[in-house]
């Protein structure tokens, strides 16, 4: 093989590997955005904790298995139960006495929730990286020459499969119609009869099941720690910014290009520019296309 | 009755206080502040640095403790910089103590120490690195740690001298790449490495330095694919702990070989949570540390054995293992401080400056095998903090270098794939 062709082969399985990165990246970034945007879209709530949801998903996934022996695959339906418990005990707890409040009141308290979040973990579990390894965590998949992580396919799967189940229940079941309608004119809903308070209760704990299930799904992937949400967090409003507001396809697409522009751009450009890089993808999208890539114009204001 | 209720009031009052007067004045205790960033990302290091200054201090007080006094802490909790400066002002105006020590990060130790000397306190620091820590100034601020130069002085050392005759190959025909996190500790251990290995060793620097957030960073692929067409000997890797975690995982799925992999501090590759995530396929990483298991404690001298056996069975005792990094940062830094009050007799920063710049110790002389030689900016000499190269091996970080120190010998160079890592 002459040189230019070998040269040729190397830059493909460069590429290909990247893309690969890029797609099971933004499998994760997915997860966790899939419920942020839902409880953006519909409460119109931005929720500063998601992020320690997503930690307090870990930390169940690390228990279980340290303790119990327990796969993380086998706590995806159980934690799926777990948080959506959890989701309504936080609403009725915290959210359902600040949903009607100020944007300002509901940012204070979000963020009151997630800083007390990390600390509880702290005093309860210590700040030390927590990582367990199941067996499919060091199953590597190879194609060619590029390298798939087992614990990443499934993660990516579940959140394709997530996305769609959201998408279909949002169009297609009565209670998806109630919540859009919600979202769509909170007046209008309640005159004809709509539970409001109840929506918003399964909305944010629907939202809260998501980002647990995510936190035992990455898991195998990521060391537990009390901040460990913080890593992931800032880049979920990203994509939900990206992908629409309470766009859940939008979400999943927004998360491929988020994780996208990090990888390639810190091949291209060196890892010190990627945040510079999505950054400026998501101030460029603020200023030219508000309602998200995909959302249609005025929907920043619907929700949906 | 309500009179006489009022005199025995007072009466038991006057006496608890005059009690508590007599208990004060025959212990006396001498309250120094102790800064720890207890909660946030630095958590973990920074609650055992904190148990390592309490095994010395209990080591100090058996010792009839400082200036003739019991040595007890104040601790504030600092986990970032703003908390750092202001709890620094806190615990001298209002606690009014007159030396601080803390702060194991390189993220703190500047504002904490920058807030201290605003008061003409003086301030000693045990760990943090940023080789611009001594260079502000500053006269009443210690640092009895080496600084990120010193380390990475000591790696191109380990692999100039160890390393390349290791792998039959000339200092100058090695090919070495360097990653870091981009705090200052990363920064500067990755420039002085980068500066001594070409200066002094004309080794081969291939790919581009590549610099990245430690916590925020949760894809290596596209650095990994990059250190694949560069094909370094050596790949020189300042992480945090997190990252390092992350990206041997990635380098392994994506079986990036590279025939050492060179660390230096008690972050990332020389933390414990590295070992526990990875268990064997560790095996060969190398992170400059303090003394660990296969130390020669022989190898000391007299007063330096006695006091290092007493720190290992405290912190054993304490803790249940062999001293971590974050203790014996914060323990031979805490003893040495002892040291300079013994010869001081006071807390005036004059004296004690007297006192630090007076001290003349060998290697071998105390905690970790070190000694003491401090420069007029307050920095502890490079070549008196011995530094040691530890490894992992089967789950666990052994010393390996230098030989004369130790009992356990560097293995798997160059490394071999993964799966043989056993």
């Amino acid at each position: 093989m002459d040189p230019a062709a070998r040269l040729g082969s190397a830059q493909i399985d460069v590429v290909a590997q990247l893309a690969v990165s890029t797609v099971l990246l933004g499998g994760i970034y997915a997860l966790i955005a899939i419920g942020l945007t839902l409880i953006f879209g519909i409460m119109r709530v931005v929720n500063f904790a998601h992020g320690e949801f997503l930690m307090l998903g870990m930390y169940l996934a690390f228990f279980a298995f340290t303790l119990r022996s327990i796969d993380p695959w086998v706590m995806l339906p159980i934690a799926l139960v777990i948080f959506f418990g959890v989701g309504l005990l936080v609403y009725a707890l915290v959210m359902r006495g600040v949903i009607h409040a100020s944007h300002n009141v509901q940012i204070f308290t979000t963020v009151g929730l997630s800083t007390a979040l990390q600390n509880v973990a702290l005093v309860l579990w210590s700040g030390d990286y927590q990582l367990f390894r199941p067996w499919h965590a060091s199953v590597v998949l190879r194609l060619g020459n590029t390298a798939f992580n087992l614990s990443q396919v499934v993660a990516f799967a579940v959140a394709v499969l997530l996305t769609a189940g959201l998408f279909a229940f949002m169009k297609w079941s009565h209670t998806g119609r109630v919540m859009r309608a919600t979202a769509q004119d909170l007046d209008a809903a309640t005159l004809m009869g709509i539970d409001t308070d109840r929506v918003y209760r399964l909305t944010f704990a629907i939202g809260i099941a998501c980002v647990g299930t995510a936190g035992v799904l990455v898991s195998p992937l990521y060391a537990a720690y009390p901040q460990a949400g913080l890593q992931f967090v800032t880049l979920a409003y990203v994509v939900v910014v990206l992908g629409g507001l309470g766009d859940m396809a939008g979400a999943l697409a927004g998360s491929v290009i988020v994780a996208g522009v990090e990888v390639a751009g810190s091949y291209v450009f060196g890892t010190a520019w990627k945040e510079v890089l999505y950054f400026i993808l998501f101030i460029g999208v603020l200023v030219f296309r508000p309602a998200g890539l995909f959302g249609q114009r005025g929907a920043e204001s619907l929700g949906v | 009755m309500p009179r006489r209720l009022l005199v025995i009031l007072v009466a038991s009052l006057v006496a608890v206080s005059a009690l508590a007067a007599v208990t004060h004045g025959q212990s006396g205790e001498y309250k120094i502040g102790v800064l720890e960033p207890l909660t946030g990302p630095l958590a973990g290091e920074g609650k055992r640095h904190l148990e390592g200054y309490e095994a010395v201090r209990d080591m100090i007080n058996e010792r009839g403790g400082v200036m003739g006094k019991k040595l007890v802490f104040t601790v504030a909790d600092v986990p970032d910089p703003t908390a750092a400066a202001t709890e620094a002002t806190r615990l001298v105006t209002r606690e009014g103590v007159k030396i601080v020590t803390g702060t194991y990060s390189s993220r703190l130790c500047g504002a904490a120490s920058e807030a201290a000397v605003r008061h003409n306190v003086i301030y000693w620091e045990t760990s943090c690195v940023d080789p611009r820590f001594n260079k502000r100034g500053l006269k009443n601020v210690y640092r009895t740690e080496i600084d990120a130069t010193g380390f990475g002085w000591y790696n191109i050392e380990f692999i100039a001298k160890h390393l390349a005759p290791r792998l039959g190959k000339k200092p100058n025909e090695l090919k070495i790449a360097f990653l870091s996190e981009d705090s200052s500790y990363g920064q500067g251990v990755t420039e002085s490495a980068r500066q001594r290995a070409k200066q002094e060793f004309g080794m081969q620097e291939v790919g581009s330095v590549e610099y990245y957030k430690f916590d925020t960073t949760n894809d290596f692929t596209s650095v990994i694919v990059k250190l694949k067409q560069a094909q370094p000997d050596i790949l020189h890797h300042i992480a945090y702990t997190n990252d390092s975690i992350l990206f041997y995982r990635q380098a392994k799925e994506q079986n990036l070989q590279v025939k050492a992999v060179v660390h230096a501090g008690a972050t990332g590759y020389g933390a414990a949570d590295f070992g526990k995530a990875h268990g064997n396929e560790a095996n060969g990483v190398f992170a400059l540390l303090e003394p660990g298991p296969g130390f020669r404690v022989e190898a000391l001298k007299p007063d330096g054995q006695k006091i290092e056996k007493e720190f290992r069975d405290a912190i054993q005792k304490k803790t249940g293992s062999y001293p971590l990094g974050a203790h014996q940062l914060a323990g031979g830094g805490l003893w040495l401080l002892k040291l300079v009050l013994d010869r001081a007799k006071s807390d005036d920063p004059d004296k004690v400056r007297d006192a630090v710049m007076s001290l003349d110790l060998p290697v071998g002389s105390m905690i970790n095998g070190w000694g003491v030689k401090f420069s007029p900016e307050g920095q502890n000499a490079n070549e008196r903090v011995q530094h040691y190269m530890l490894q992992w091996q089967n789950g666990q970080l052994v010393t390996v270098w230098p030989e004369e120190f130790t009992t356990n010998r560097a293995k798997w160079i160059p490394l071999p794939a993964w799966d043989q890592r056993k």
